[in-house]
């Protein structure tokens, strides 16, 4: 009998059919890999899973009962809890208080404070998750936060634990200090479904594999018997070609791209960069890694025009200009908040920049429009079932790279790029690094900001390491991720 | 798409829906509060269209229309202009102190208020954009507390300044033969008008869809940090659309004072709610421009309507105003029930 079961899952979103007959089964204890390419069904899965959606066809079982469910409420009172890529904490509350929200215990009426401590920390205890019961939650590191979350989960009792992509946002360390949790948790008893696209987890942490691709099944396997090519080949029905050697090549030239004792205050005037300074010449990629929160928004933000004329900055030996510097391509991470507007055509997405060229007296003719993004949804091979339809309405991989294909058409010298393959599957960013390959070969000058350290040593030709706002080191283009991970870390030497 | 498939859509959408909803919710409550609906439809259509009244329908609705865009034109930035009936009575009472004051060659005595006028609600409306900008204000609330004040403004300019001397009534004199707006039929309340702001408001759907300005305005409302991302002046884009949604408020004012009884009557530009219908209009509209000016003609239909029927049949009009109201609640209703429906 198994923990969690999903037979014959069916669901569709209008003419997408995002599950089409799933069957997942998860046995106690275990440790399950989800993996599949964006748009493969697995978002859609585990939010049937936990409630959120409900499935045209198919049922859900919990110990080899059926269930409905038709909220989240439902999915955790048959044990199912579920830890989402962005955290659901209440920064101002502590970690008990985060914790027990929604099973609060009582006393006459009031919060009990004291027992909500005692009960998170047995149950810190009980996991081996180290947490302060009493800490805010605002002021914990990215990784604190996802084992608070995780806490909450187990403290109402979840025996089946969801995760998504949770380790999207964590540092190689803390990484590796959540698969050990994970692992102690398995051990007693509960089930955990590892949702993820990085094949190095699942073959690290997994105890079974399921691949989804186009919302079916193409592969179940058992994580020790396995390797990275079978998976690649079930996930995206062919092998991935080896990437091209590393040149060996000095760039030459004036710097495209120069800083130069760059510091940068918030408003409360505390400085997010230090006198940063660097130079990014043509034909070339520098990486850019840090923890999150190391001064990477700031820079970028500079680097781009979008926090104004700051001093220090030159573009191609002329300072930055203020607004959006046109110079500049620019991949944000953001890629519903910034980097597009979803409720807008795929057509006025990618026109966004280029619209004062194509107008005629203030006049924007819609026929030009759509044939210029017809013609970058050809060349980008960007899967939209026409240019009129709301980017919102692509796959996450197919939004990344309309904005790659808007971004790289600018004809701007220099290009940065922020976690370019964020949440895109192994297709996609293959192609996505393909374009900043040929990008870099037609002597742009790339500033890569990645938090994946396998995607800088496979793209960068330095790598610069970002820390509490200052560049601690930088490193050749094949360091080593220990390497790299310590200085993120402020650990020099 | 096929014929009968177009047809479903357009029955099943949210407009039609909510039209037909609130209809028979309607007409069950004039059931309870023993109301013939039988006799009170047909008043209600006579009332607007029929006996001569349709002259008066069309009347109200170029004010309607204009504010309607008033509200519509920053929605499509993002911003909600709350505060037309500010902008309209200032609007309103410029165009009047213009035509009052100045005396002007016909033809630049009809086009210099309607100018002014806009330009006064203009400048109303744009003071919520450094306001949003700058200090973080939302304009949904400056323009709304904008509005009392500016409408206190007008009322004290017209009981002072400009009253007509010796009436103790609040309004101003009658303003000079050269300043009323041509008529284009016999009674006068058929006016330019209405062609002027029917081109207007192709002029704004142009330049919604097919212009830069258009662009930029619909990509700062649909997400603010991507028009600024891809180097729009969000700021200022902002601002002009709020200038511009006020300038429509403040043209609308100046049609009014313009056209019978020509002068400038205190309250007579916001008693009528024109403000609020066409903030109803628009939002029933949805996200289509396009059919704000067949909205607008239903709700102004429904109210002059309204007005017939208590006349004949004796009903409070206060009943087409809950028409008005089910339509707003149920068109909310649905847009909630899709959201829902589309996880």
């Amino acid at each position: 009998m198994y923990a969690a079961e999903l037979v014959g899952v069916t669901k569709r979103f209008g003419p997408v059919l995002a599950n089409d007959g799933i069957d997942l089964a998860v046995a106690r204890g275990e440790v399950h890999a989800v993996v599949g390419e964006n748009g493969a069904g697995k978002s859609t899965l585990m939010s049937i899973l936990y409630g959120l959606h409900r499935p045209d066809a198919g049922e859900v079982r919990r110990d080899g009962n059926r269930i409905v469910l038709r909220s989240p409420t439902d999915a955790i009172r048959h044990g199912l809890g579920m830890v989402h890529q962005r955290f659901r904490l209440f920064p101002g509350l502590t970690v008990a208080e985060n914790i027990v929200i929604g099973a609060e215990p009582v006393r006459r009426g009031r919060l009990d404070r004291a027992a909500a401590n005692e009960a998170v920390a047995a149950l810190s205890e009980r996991y081996g998750l180290r947490a302060d019961p009493s800490a805010l939650v605002g002021g914990l590191p990215v990784g604190v936060r996802q084992r608070v979350e995780i806490l909450r989960a187990l403290y109402r009792h979840a025996e089946v634990l969801i995760l998504d992509e949770p380790t999207a946002v964590l540092t190689p360390g803390e990484t590796d200090r959540l698969f050990e949790v994970l692992r102690t948790v398995a051990a007693t008893g509960v089930s955990i479904l590892l949702v993820t696209h990085k094949l190095s987890e699942v073959l690290a942490v997994g105890d079974r594999v399921t691949v989804l691709r186009q919302g079916r099944v193409t592969g179940r396997f058992t994580a020790s018997e396995t390797d990275a090519d079978e998976l690649v080949n079930a996930m995206i029905g062919r092998s991935l070609t080896p990437p091209a050697p590393r040149r060996a090549r000095v760039p030459e030239g004036e710097p495209l791209l120069e800083v130069r004792d760059l510091t940068v205050r918030d408003a409360d005037g505390v400085a997010r960069l230090s006198g940063i300074s660097f130079a990014v010449r043509p034909g070339e990629i520098v990486g850019l890694a840090g923890v999150a929160g190391s001064g990477q928004r700031e820079l970028v933000d500079s680097v781009t025009g979008l926090r104004g004329a700051v001093p220090g900055v030159f573009l191609a030996g002329t300072p930055v200009l203020a607004g959006r510097d046109p110079r500049v391509a620019y991949v944000p991470e953001d890629r519903h908040g910034r980097a597009t507007a979803p409720g807008m055509s795929v057509a006025e997405n990618v026109l966004m920049g280029a619209q004062r060229d194509l107008a005629s007296r203030g006049g924007l003719p819609r026929a030009k429009v759509r044939a210029r993004a017809r013609d970058l949804v050809d060349r980008f091979s960007i899967s939209a079932a026409s240019v009129d339809v709301p980017i919102g309405a692509l796959s996450g991989g197919n939004a990344q790279k309309a904005v790659l294909a808007r971004e790289l058409t600018r004809s701007s010298q220099v290009v940065v790029a922020e976690e370019p393959t964020q949440g895109v599957d192994v297709g996609v960013r293959e192609r996505v690094h393909d374009l900043l390959r040929t990008a870099r070969d037609e002597g742009a000058a790339i500033l890569l900001q990645s938090s994946e350290l396998s995607e800088l040593r496979d793209l960068a030709d330095r790598i610069l390491v970002l820390y509490e706002g200052r560049v601690v080191a930088e490193f050749p283009g094949d360091a080593t991720e220990t390497e790299l991970g310590r200085a993120m870390v402020g650990a020099t030497g | 798409m096929s014929a009968p498939a177009v047809a479903r859509r357009v029955v099943a959408s949210a407009p039609v829906v909510a039209l037909a909803g609130a209809l028979l919710l309607t007409t069950l409550v004039m059931v309870v509060v023993g109301v013939d609906p039988t006799l009170a439809y047909p008043a209600l259509v006579r009332g607007a269209l029929f006996d001569g009244n349709l002259e008066y329908t069309i009347a109200a609705f170029v004010p309607t229309l204009g504010m309607a865009l008033a509200f519509a034109l920053p929605l499509r930035a993002g911003e909600f202009n709350l505060g037309g009936d500010g902008q309209l009575a200032l609007g309103g009472v410029t165009a009047a102190a213009v035509a009052l004051l100045a005396p002007l060659p016909p033809g630049v005595a009809v086009v210099l208020p309607l100018v002014l006028g806009a330009v006064a609600g203009g400048v109303v409306a744009v003071v919520a954009a450094p306001l949003s900008t700058r200090l973080g204000i939302p304009a949904i609330v400056s323009t709304l507390l904008i509005s009392a004040p500016a409408v206190s403004l007008a009322s004290y300019l017209v009981r002072f300044p400009l009253a007509e001397p010796n009436t103790g009534i609040a309004q101003t004199p009658p303003l000079p033969e050269a300043a009323h707006l041509p008529a284009l039929g016999g009674s006068g309340y058929l006016t330019i008008g209405l062609p002027l702001v029917a081109v207007l408001t192709a002029l704004w759907l142009y330049a919604d869809g097919r212009t830069v300005l258009g662009y930029e305005i619909r990509a700062t409302g649909q997400n603010r940090e991507f028009a600024r991302y891809g180097g729009v002046r969000v700021g200022r884009v902002a601002a002009l659309a709020l200038a511009g949604g006020g300038a429509f408020a403040g043209l609308a004012g100046a049609l009014i004072v313009l056209g019978p009884p020509h002068r400038f009557v205190d309250g007579a530009l916001t008693a009528p709610g024109y403000t609020f219908t066409a903030v109803a209009a628009v939002l029933l509209a949805g996200a289509r421009p396009v059919v704000v000016p067949l909205t607008v003609a239903l709700l102004t239909f429904l109210q002059v309507g309204g007005q017939g029927m208590e006349r004949e049949a004796g009903v409070p009009s206060q009943l087409t105003q809950i028409v008005q109201g089910l339509i707003i609640v149920i068109v909310a209703v649905l847009a909630t029930l899709r959201a829902r429906r589309a996880r």
